[in-house]
């Protein structure tokens, strides 16, 4: 996702017109971030890239399509990124096309991109988006000779529902965000003074779903721990409709963000590609409230407000991409799903782990510590968060008293848990 | 000493406003400028107080000639003019609006202030409470203040445009009291009117402006008979008439009221049969307009009845009225009668009687050929409206009138046209009085008036004021009725 | 022709200005230009592209001349078009049958729910006194939250909820296609544009309802009071324009998206508005400044690809030929000239 820029700045241009002034300047950095999917759950330790002398790639093409911009502070840079490390670590050369989706390029589909891409002597396509959806299998369909991968997507997994043995030449990457999302709400946890912490959520699909509820169970797991009564922690979702504000559309992140807080909870963890909860907390502690806020996906994510800012989860998909290349490279090149954990060893590096978590100026010492020690439970299997009983907001039973979630179960979560306050679905 | 124009000329596109304007006037008197509406009064003033700079002439004030670019420039040496409206801010006290506009870049001290209000109001006898509102001063107030703040700006020269619209007797009395104090104390104050009254009242001198020129200068007292023929110009005699004969009424107005805005028509009952000329005259806004269009269908009387050929239109639309034979054409020929951009075949074509979804051009132009031969027309079928002189405009709109009418509402129909074209367009006018359509129309021209109708309704503040039939009133007594004034 | 002269100037300039950034942002600007045309013709699916992507700028675009004519500032057509758009989905979605039936009955569908939108403008003005380019602005808002709505919630995609869109339709609801020269041509989008395009100029230049629409635009008052019913001509216009969007929108998700996405009017609209700005409100010069303008969207992409220029370069020389055009425009007004110009064409 990402902002429509075109259609907004066509408008712009049609109201400034009679105002005959400068030459358009190029609004790239306006920030906005871009989450096609985003990930997580537990089990599946993950296979580990290992990256050790990379081989050479000199004279190996591949391509990348991002959904938003490549700067974007957000999804879309992390990807472009990870480009960047191979190209780095191997010689090979990128072929990258940024804002491919139909408000900034609607005259551009992914398959085009795709066959200009091959055209040009990428035999390797990377698209970079839940959206890139439908375009990436066509593409994957016509050229079934060039390996592609769909981020976030599931078309290569055996038990996905969405699986497509058709198309053994298209595989996917997906990291398990739901570890990073128990970070976040475990220190929300331990910060929160009134326990009442708040999800800003985008829209509400089965990714989200399950992010919310890993906030919740790396929250709930924190503030026992700490010895309080679970009874009085509450976690509150709203969404806003879409993964950004579309004036008029969604509802407006800091509006939202804003009557949270005044809701009496006192940080925020934002679910969206734009950093409002952070600017909104940043700007409510200058005025002297106690309220903090956990923003998303970009490794540098708190630069905004670090002195709220408890802390960051976030994607680094180089390792990842880098082994695909790899095995292409060394011909024994496997079509697979991976949906790729941290690094349990170092969740932050960079060579090796998919999902990363920094901690904030705002995160005391102590709260930092318990955080550690969480990160290191999950990494042992001491401590598993998704295990039975767990229930569903309406009631239903998710697993069963010590039933160990499955990665299908925990991919395809329809419904809030029970101690989430918010909705499951839309209407 | 004195005030001087010499040759001061103006223009806005083809029409002259001021066509070669010299006076003298003497420091200390209280000077009347009159004339009738677009006599080129207005424009002579905004280049007095700076508002226009004149296309060539000079301004000279004792002595020395003026170069005024802007409002500025003309209250620095001395002359200020109020407006009808007076340009006060009403979100600000009194005060602020007297520092405002103070001349020089320093910051004047608000105790200063105060006491310079204090003092020069005190000196022409005003009261202020310097911290109210302007927006809770009457409209004489304000004029009082801005008369207080040009005279602390140091005018020589005050101009007032049209001072007594608005205010009530009682200030329009110390007003007029002010004004001589003004005069006697050595400035020159112009007091800009057509209201005959108030100049015999009030002026030593008078200027008579008509068509852009002076046309008469003299001290006064000046009877009014020479007032009105000076300004309305030679007018009309009774042998120049060539009625028709009337046929059975065709606009009835039966205890009808009409209001629009601060027109208020009031209980008119009127009626024009077949053949009949019925002329309506007035200043300009005192509510000629509103009754043509409440005639037009474009605005409903609040009460009576209104009616044509016997049909009861009172609460019928426009497009009813013009069904049932009414044809209004309003004095904005570009406004609101052509279309700019428009062809003169496509005019045709739009009021033609032809239906067909597809036009066929090759007939719409003959066709058009026809009426431009027809009418006279300077132009081509292609020529856009906006490229005709304005009487081949008014022209093309009497060709676009339906053949079968039986009301014409006429607003100014000649106004801005040259005297043949003002008498073609009576002449078709006539002919369709002959064919039994009745015409009511708005003039600002006595002659026109006296000439043409067979009866003549005066409007006067937004009400009708009297009615004559034309052979029972003649141009002096009219233009004693447009100034509010009944003879004798 | 007339039109033609100032445009063609101002373009000379744009692209004058457009090598400077080029050479200023370090790309070989006479390769970028070269790469510009062969990304948008340089190939039979190149050309493919462009043409599809020609086709509903053409239909917003004619249907713009209407709304101008009639002196509407139609903002809402980006409204009409993805509530077109919608409609067209809901009879793609629910209409059983095959592509004979389906394909006249997602135009029509596409028609109607454009010109339902526009209407409510035009009754917002005409009845309501709210000005059709804020009646249209809050229209738009509220299409494009009706379709993420749909897209997110009652016709979410099978599996999960996504922004990319609904299920892609059965193939019985996508615009057919003809295959040559080794690529799939979008001749019934093209065809509805350009007869539409046609259509919009004989109407405007031939009938009397285009006549009248004319002095509607030009003279409400004058044409008013010489009888012409002009909340009528304008709703009339309203229901043109919107329903010439509202076939856009169909264009959208049958022939290029085969889904409803939640961008799915592509920004056509106020695309459009720039295009027929540029022509001088003449039917005539819209299909050429219109197929100008997507070749340089769809050629820009290359630009992107081979060059590493930033995406928004094609957006930024978009821009300029506009702000060049408009300011040749007004410059040649200022001698009498250019206005002149604009009138005369039909």
């Amino acid at each position: 996702m990402k902002r429509p820029r075109r259609m907004f700045g066509l408008l712009a241009l049609l109201i400034v017109l009679a105002m005959i002034a400068a030459a358009c300047s190029d609004s790239s950095d306006d920030t906005t971030t871009t989450t096609g999917g985003d990930e997580t759950a537990t089990t599946s330790g993950g296979e580990e890239t290992t990256t050790t002398a990379a081989m050479s790639g000199e004279g190996f093409t591949f391509g990348m399509i991002l959904v938003g911009p490549e700067n974007d502070h957000g999804w879309s840079q992390a990807h472009f990124e990870a480009g960047k490390y191979i190209e780095e670590l191997t010689g090979a050369t990128m072929i990258s096309l940024d804002t491919v989706n139909p408000a900034d390029r609607p005259e551009t589909s992914v398959e085009q991109v795709v066959d200009d891409m091959i055209e040009q002597g990428a035999s390797l396509i990377f698209a970079t988006s839940d959206d890139m959806k439908d375009g990436i299998e066509a593409a994957a369909a016509a050229h079934p000779d060039v390996p592609m991968i769909w981020s976030s997507g599931d078309s290569a997994w055996a038990e996905g529902d969405g699986y497509r043995p058709d198309l053994p030449n298209l595989g996917n990457i997906m990291g398990k965000m739901i570890y990073g999302k128990m970070f976040a709400g475990c220190a929300a946890a331990l910060t929160s003074e009134t326990g009442k912490i708040a999800y800003l959520g985008p829209l509400i699909n089965d990714e989200t779903l399950r992010l919310v509820n890993s906030v919740y169970l790396g929250a709930r797991y924190c503030w026992e721990g700490a010895g309080n009564d679970p009874a009085e922690l509450g976690l509150e979702v709203n969404w806003i409709g879409f993964w950004f504000n579309i004036p008029g559309v969604t509802l407006d992140p800091t509006e939202v963000t804003n009557a949270f807080y005044d809701g009496g909870a006192d940080v925020v963890i934002s679910g969206i590609d734009t950093t409002e909860a952070l600017v909104v907390a940043g700007q409510r502690a200058a005025a002297g409230e106690d309220v903090w806020a956990i923003p998303f996906d970009f490794v540098g994510g708190c630069s905004e407000a670090p002195e709220v800012c408890l802390g960051v989860p976030y994607f680094n998909w180089g390792p990842s991409y880098l082994g695909v290349v790899e095995s292409i490279l060394a011909g024994d090149y496997t079509t697979e799903f991976q949906w790729l954990g941290p690094d349990w060893s170092d969740i932050n590096n960079p060579d090796t782990s998919m999902i990363g978590w920094v901690a904030g100026d705002a995160l005391t010492d102590d709260a930092s510590a318990t955080v550690d020690t969480l990160i290191t439970g999950l990494g042992d299997g001491s401590i598993n968060l998704f295990v039975g009983p767990l229930t569903f907001q309406d009631g239903t039973p998710y697993l069963a008293d010590g039933e160990v979630a499955t990665d299908a179960q925990i991919w395809y979560t329809k419904q809030l848990l029970e101690g989430v306050e918010g909705a499951s679905s839309a209407g | 000493m004195g005030l001087a124009t010499h040759d001061i000329r103006k223009h806005f596109g083809t029409i002259r406003a001021n066509d070669g304007i010299s006076f003298t006037i003497e420091s200390g008197s209280l000077h009347g400028i009159l004339g009738e509406n677009g006599a080129g009064k207005s424009t002579l003033m905004k280049i007095l107080s700076g508002f226009y700079e004149a296309d060539s002439g000079e301004v000279d004030l004792d002595g020395e000639t003026l170069d005024l670019r802007s409002p500025a420039d003309a209250i620095k040496v001395g002359i200020g003019m109020l407006h009808q409206d007076p340009l006060v801010f009403l979100p600000f006290t009194v005060l602020d609006n007297f520092v405002l506009g103070s001349p020089g870049p320093q910051r004047l001290d608000r105790s200063d202030a105060r006491a310079e209000l204090e003092r020069v109001s005190g000196e022409l006898g005003f009261r202020f409470d310097s911290e109210r509102l302007a927006r809770d001063l009457t409209v004489g107030e304000r004029q009082q203040l801005e008369i207080t703040r040009l005279m602390w700006l140091g005018a020589k020269v005050l101009i007032f445009d049209e001072p007594t619209t608005g205010i009530s007797a009682t200030q329009r009395d110390q007003l007029f009291l002010t004004l001589r104090s003004l005069a006697e104390n050595g400035l020159i104050v112009l007091f800009v009117s057509h209201k005959l009254e108030e100049v015999e009242e009030l002026c030593d001198s008078v200027t008579v402006i008509r068509q852009g020129k002076v046309v008469f200068e003299a001290a006064m007292p000046i009877t009014s008979e020479v007032l009105v023929e000076k300004m309305f110009g030679k007018v009309f005699v009774e042998e120049d008439r060539d009625p028709a004969p009337f046929g059975a009424p065709v606009l009835e107005l039966s205890r009808v009221t009409i209001e629009e805005g601060t027109t208020h028509i009031e209980d008119l009952s009127l009626s024009c049969a077949a053949g009949e000329v019925v002329g309506l005259a007035g200043l300009e806004g005192s509510g000629q307009r509103t009754l043509l269009r409440a005639c037009a269908g474009l605005l409903a009387p609040s009460s009576g009845l209104l009616s044509v050929d016997g049909n009861n239109l009172n609460k019928a639309s426009y497009r009813d009225h013009l069904a049932a034979g009414v044809h209004y054409l309003p004095a904005g020929r570009l406004e609101e009668g052509l279309v700019e951009g428009i062809s003169i075949a496509e005019h045709l074509v739009l009021t033609s009687e032809d239906t067909g979804f597809f036009i066929n051009w090759d007939a719409a132009d003959e066709a058009a050929r026809q009426e431009i031969d027809d009418y006279s027309i300077k132009g081509r079928p292609s020529s856009p409206a906006e490229a005709l002189s304005g009487g081949n405009q008014q022209r093309l709109l009497l060709a676009m009138i339906p053949d079968e009418v039986r009301l014409l509402l006429l607003e100014h129909p000649t106004r801005g046209l040259d005297v043949g074209s003002a008498a073609y367009v009576w002449q078709r006018l006539l002919e369709r009085r002959s064919d039994g359509t009745s015409i009511v129309f708005s003039s600002a021209d006595l002659d026109e008036l006296l000439r043409y109708s067979d009866r003549i309704v005066v409007f006067f503040a937004g009400d009708v004021f009297a009615m004559r039939n034309v052979g029972e009133t003649d141009g002096e007594e009219l233009g004693h009725l447009i100034g509010g004034k009944v003879r004798g | 022709m007339r039109v033609a002269a100032p445009t063609l100037v101002a373009l000379s300039v744009a692209l004058a200005f457009g090598v400077v950034l080029l050479i200023l942002a370090g790309a070989p600007p006479f390769e970028a230009l070269w790469l510009l045309v062969l990304g948008s013709f340089g190939s039979a699916s190149k050309m493919a592209a462009t043409l599809l992507a020609w086709s509903p700028l053409l239909l917003a675009s004619a249907g713009l001349v209407i709304t101008f004519s009639a002196g509407l500032w139609n903002i809402g057509v980006e409204g009409q078009i993805v509530v077109g758009a919608i409609v067209a989905t809901w009879v793609a979605r629910s209409l059983p049958g095959p592509v004979w039936v389906i394909l006249p009955a997602t135009i029509i569908a596409g028609a109607i729910g454009g010109l339902i939108w526009a209407l409510l403008a035009g009754v917002l003005k005409t009845y309501g006194g709210v000005h059709e380019i804020f009646g249209g602005l809050g229209l738009d808002f509220v299409a494009a939250g009706l379709v993420v709505y749909l897209v997110l919630g009652p016709w979410q995609r099978t599996g999960q909820a996504s922004t990319s869109g609904t299920n892609i339709f059965r193939e019985e609801a996508w615009m057919p296609e003809f295959e040559t020269f080794g690529t799939a041509w979008p001749v019934i989008p093209v065809a509805l544009g350009l007869v539409s395009v046609f259509a919009v100029w004989l109407l405007l230049r031939g009938t009397r309802f285009g006549l009248r629409l004319k002095a509607v635009g030009r003279n409400p008052q004058s044409s008013f009071l010489l009888g012409i019913p002009t909340n009528r001509y304008m709703l009339g216009a309203f229901a043109i324009g919107g329903a010439l969007a509202g076939i856009a929108g169909t264009v959208q998700v049958t022939a290029f998206h085969h889904k409803l996405v939640p961008a799915i009017s592509g920004g056509y609209g106020f695309l459009g508005i720039l295009v027929v700005l540029l022509a001088g409100f003449s039917a005539v010069w819209i299909a050429p400044i219109a197929l100008f303008f997507v070749a340089i969207s769809v050629g820009s992409t290359q630009l992107d690809l081979r060059l590493g220029l930033d995406s928004a370069f094609g957006g930024v020389f978009q821009g300029i030929i506009v702000l060049f055009v408009m300011i040749g425009g007004a410059w040649s007004a200022s001698r009498g000239s250019f206005s002149q110009a604009v009138r005369e064409e039909p």
